[in-house]
């Protein structure tokens, strides 16, 4: 069954019977036991809400997390659940509608960061947050994603492998400019190189500074390393979009990158989802065991401040640090930056609730590239900033660029005086030789 | 309340007869009172009933017994003792029972027409044992006659009918699954004359003299249940009037025979009593002159006084299980479910592409 | 056949098969889907994910610190009727000597009076818990029909057991017929509504925890 994505819509959605069709069988197309299991065993005790910063701060039950993924359970029930014959034959589930999809987008893009807090408050272990994911990939397939999100930033994506749609040339040549800005040696489309290191646009875009941070380290550290080119775009968009088919040609082409040169660790940037994505199912879109570990930078530095590799210079300062959901509880990687700011002797006053079961920035899985989103993104932003104010820090430290960003527009944007860094320059910055 | 027909100097009076026997009035009013007692009826009543019983005239009972094992006449009417109990039977006039009249043969089914024709209207019929229905009756018959026969035509003339043990209130053991003769009891073939049920498997020797000591005394049948059994002997359960009571509230039960708990005299509710559902007199007055009955001696109630006790499953059974199914219809229904997931499962697998780039 | 003599037979032989069947079918055609092979080096080995979806299992029993002033009531009116209801089965004499008979197992039953007790908590949670469901928004939102018949045929059972066991209140045939036939009606739905929850949320907690232990995130 090849499944052939409409071209998405611009403007008004109102989908057409083709596309409903079409979206079903996107939704189908993901169901195994896991997920039949997941859609199977909600018994509606609306937990889950309270666990997602959208309900918890519009009080719109709509934004229940389970619910967002009504019309995914109601196809799975139809046609694929244990009782599909009877619940079609009786009209007992009714088929899912383009009004119904129309209505959803909103509940399936613009307020859901994917952050997983639902999955973990879930008395059934219902994974949520992957329902969602999966959810996506059928609002694809039938054109239904939001068209600044897809529109813009896939499509030049899918033609080139870039967001901001930049050929290889101009990839080199930012790379080397960068090098030359920050006064690093940069390392570009080597043929060997033991270290990978990938490339996250928003870094090329607004965060220059983390893409020498990672050179200047690796320098430091002495390791064979290289960006590649041709494996770059960690920051998926596919993947928040729900073009799975997008999502794993970007994937393929940074294992094969990693593969080409000879690669034995690549190393993801400061970012969210583009870890979970590579470190967890990269090995599946390759469909056997990789020839090279994955890491993110942040326990590429915790390791390298364990073994002596790394050498820095205490930094004293006081600071809070946000957890971002992909890195801490979605990847498991919450503890290495904590070695980190210990190892920079960073006075670290924890917010409420961090770790992970730390909040969400409101950002994450692609909410921030909707426009229309940006009055909700503003109100889950506002736990953050409570959490942040409460600590008394004069800054925050993050790993994820795409936090980064959230939280420096938001902290704009409602005035806060807070400092907000990274914890990759704070290592770069504090190297000692 | 009706009175006796003739007034008290009449030789054939309860009375007279008694006195005649040097039973006086005194004793006369003590076995009224203990009647109104076991009756339930006020103390007030207990004159009135003593007056009544010495008016009343000698009350013809037809007994006949069908498809039975003849356990309730044993029980009921031979007794190791002549007591007033026994009086009364002398005063009523069995005027046809098979077991124990002389008569046989000829002879008895002339007895029989004989009585019916001389108290038209007015005879008390006594049934013990069920009625075969099937192939029109021929599992039970009497000198060449189909029980059914003889009940359709004999109960059209009688007063009223009282149905003597299980059998013969709601078909009993022979109407136990399968039910070979189609047995039924009377009140299934018999609808427009007044019916008491005394069940039981015998039925307590006291309830029948007590109804039969209120019909002479006020020429009607006491109070009935839904089940038309009298209330005032089949009103209670079992449960609630048992001596080992106090033991189920503190859920002290007895967990096999002769252990423990058993010969503590606990409650026998695990072992299958059937009291808490069995309605009859057993547990207050008891067997053999208020002897024992069948818990206080350590075996639990089987319900013989309810309809289809025999169906009811295992008399070891407690009333909180049921009938299990077995090991290999519970197989069967497993692997029917398998099955049919299997289908489906397989149905819905072609909807699924676990990889993008999974071609059909 | 008496009511009673229904529920104990074939009433009984029947919701068991029913239960048997339609747990089985439900169960299997889940199992059954087109799997996705798992090729990602796993963090930590088979023995430590075992025991991490063994501990999921617990753990979410009690939830994490940061969710427990928003649930706090919704997991104590819950723990309440689950415990409450685990107690009422479990330490009632009647439904020990049930299940001795089915499967041989016995243990000693709770007092009586502390049954009675714990079944009129039990019922207070689930009013508690209906009202709930009946005004919060979410619930609204969220709730189904098999979410009111499936707590009516939770209910019935714990109903018509306080009032059999109070023996009060109508006669002791009727209402033991009733008891059973409401649990058996519970049985017969509950592989095919929420109530299969009931096992469904070890799979689900386990395979949660065996799948995010894996990755040494969250559980």
């Amino acid at each position: 069954m090849n499944i052939v994505p409409i071209p998405p819509a611009t403007g008004a959605i109102h989908p057409n019977e083709e596309q409903v069709a079409l979206a079903m069988r996107g939704f189908l197309a993901d169901i195994g036991p896991s997920s039949a299991l997941a859609l199977d065993s909600c018994i509606h005790c609306g937990r889950c809400a309270e666990a997602c910063q959208f309900y918890v701060q519009t009080g719109d039950p709509r934004y229940t997390p389970i619910h967002k993924i009504a019309p995914f359970k109601q196809a799975y029930e139809r046609e694929m659940g244990p009782f599909a014959f009877v619940y079609k034959l009786f009209g007992l589930t009714p088929k899912v509608s383009a009004g119904e999809l129309m209505q959803w987008q909103e509940l399936l893009y613009d307020s859901c960061n994917m952050c997983g807090r639902c999955s973990l408050i879930c008395p059934m272990g219902i994974d949520i947050a992957d329902l969602v994911e999966q959810a996506r990939h059928g609002m694809y397939v039938g054109g239904m994603t939001p068209p600044d999100f897809l529109g813009v930033l896939a499509e030049k994506e899918k033609a080139t492998g870039s967001p901001f749609g930049m050929t290889t040339q101009q990839l080199q040549d930012a790379l080397h400019d960068i090098g030359a800005k920050y006064d690093v040696v940069m390392h570009v489309d080597e043929a060997e190189a033991e270290i990978v290191p990938t490339i996250s646009s928003i870094d090329l875009k607004t965060y220059p500074s983390s893409m020498a941070a990672i050179a200047k380290i690796l320098n430091h550290m002495g390791a064979s390393w290289s960006f590649r080119t041709d494996g770059f775009d960690a920051d998926n968009v596919a993947l928040t979009a729900g073009d799975r088919e997008g999502q794993r040609k970007i994937t393929l082409s940074i294992v094969e990158a990693a593969i080409a040169c000879g690669a034995k660790t690549l190393v993801m940037p400061e970012c969210g989802h583009s870890f979970t994505e590579m470190r967890w199912e990269a090995a599946n879109a390759y469909g056997r065991d990789l020839p090279f570990r994955i890491v993110q930078i942040t326990e590429l530095l915790a390791e390298g401040l364990a073994d002596g590799k790394i050498r820095v210079n205490k930094a004293p300062q006081n600071a809070t640090y946000h957890d971002a959901c992909q890195l801490s509880r979605r990847g498991g990687a919450t503890a290495a930056p904590r070695v980190i700011l210990q190892s920079l002797g960073v006075e670290l006053h924890e917010m409420e609730d961090a770790g992970d079961s730390n909040w969400c920035c409101g950002g994450g899985g692609g909410v921030a590239l909707i426009k229309r989103a940006q009055p909700l993104r503003d109100k889950a932003f506002a736990i953050k900033k409570r959490q942040v104010e409460a600590t008394g820090a004069d800054k925050v430290f993050t790993s994820c660029s795409g936090c980064r960003q959230t939280l420096d527009h938001g902290g704009k944007a409602t005035g806060w005086n807070k400092e907000v860094a990274s914890l990759l320059e704070l290592v770069a910055d504090n190297l000692r030789d | 309340m009706q009175n006796a027909d003739d007034n008290e100097n009449d030789d054939n009076t309860l009375g007279a007869m008694l006195a005649a026997r040097g039973i006086g009035r005194r004793s006369l009013l003590k076995f009224a009172i203990a009647m109104a007692s076991s009756l339930a009826l006020p103390p007030g009543v207990a004159p009135l009933m003593a007056a009544n019983l010495a008016k009343a005239k000698r009350r013809s009972v037809i007994w006949l017994s069908f498809q039975e094992c003849t356990g309730c006449t044993e029980t009921l009417l031979r007794s190791s003792s002549p007591t007033i109990e026994q009086l009364i039977f002398d005063f009523i006039s069995l005027d046809y029972q098979e077991t124990l009249m002389a008569a046989a043969g000829a002879a008895a089914e002339k007895t029989l027409r004989d009585a019916i024709a001389a108290n038209k209207g007015e005879y008390l019929l006594a049934i013990d044992g069920s009625i075969p229905t099937k192939d029109s009756g021929v599992y039970s018959l009497t000198g060449g006659r189909s029980n059914l026969d003889m009940l359709k035509e004999i109960a059209a003339d009688a007063k009223a009918i009282l149905a003597i043990g299980t059998c013969a209130a709601y078909g009993g053991i022979p109407k136990a699954f399968p039910n070979p003769t189609g047995a039924v009891g009377v009140e299934d073939l018999v609808s427009n004359k007044p019916i008491i049920n005394i069940p039981g498997c015998p039925p307590v020797p006291e309830v029948l003299s007590g109804v039969l000591a209120y019909f002479i005394s006020f020429g009607k049948l006491p109070d009935l249940d839904e089940r038309k059994r009298p209330l005032a002997y089949f009103g209670a359960t079992i449960h609630d009037q048992c001596y080992r009571r106090a033991f189920y509230d503190q859920g002290k039960f007895a967990h096999s025979f002769d252990d423990e708990g058993a010969r503590q005299g606990w409650c026998l509710f695990e072992l299958g009593c059937k009291g808490p559902t069995t309605h009859n007199a057993c547990a207050s007055l008891k067997w053999n002159n208020g002897t024992s009955f069948p818990i206080q001696s350590g075996h639990g109630c089987i319900g013989c006084s309810e309809p289809d006790f025999w169906d009811a499953g295992s008399f070891y059974t407690s009333l909180a299980g049921g009938s299990a199914t077995g090991w290999r219809n519970a197989g069967v229904a497993a692997a029917v479910g398998i099955a049919a997931g299997a289908a489906a499962a397989l149905a819905a697998r072609n909807k699924s592409r676990p990889d993008p780039e999974d071609k059909p | 056949m008496t009511l009673l003599d229904f529920a104990r037979g074939p009433a009984f032989q029947a919701s068991v098969l029913i239960l048997i069947a339609g747990s089985a079918w439900r169960v299997v055609a889940m199992v059954l889907l087109r799997r996705k092979p798992q090729f990602a080096a796993p963090r930590h080995g088979l023995p430590a994910r075992v025991g991490g979806g063994a501990a999921t299992i617990l753990s979410r029993f009690a939830p994490r610190r940061a969710f427990w002033p928003r649930i706090a009531v919704s997991v104590v009116l819950s723990a309440t009727f689950h415990i409450g209801l685990a107690i009422i089965i479990f330490g009632g004499a009647p439904h020990i000597l049930l299940i001795r008979q089915l499967t041989g197992l016995t243990w000693p039953s709770l007092p009586k009076g502390v049954i009675v007790i714990v079944s009129g908590v039990t019922l207070a949670s689930m009013i508690a818990l209906l009202i709930r469901r009946l005004n919060h928004p979410v619930l609204r939102l969220l709730s189904t029909a098999d979410d009111y018949l499936s707590w009516l045929l939770v209910f019935l059972p714990v109903l018509t057991g306080i009032l059999l066991s109070g023996e009060t209140i109508g006669g002791y045939a009727t209402l033991l017929a009733l008891h059973i036939l409401s649990v058996e009606l519970m049985m017969i739905w509950l592989p095919f509504g929420k109530l299969m929850h009931a096992g469904l949320v070890f799979a689900g907690r386990g395979l949660m925890g065996m799948n995010f232990s894996r990755k040494g995130a969250a559980t």
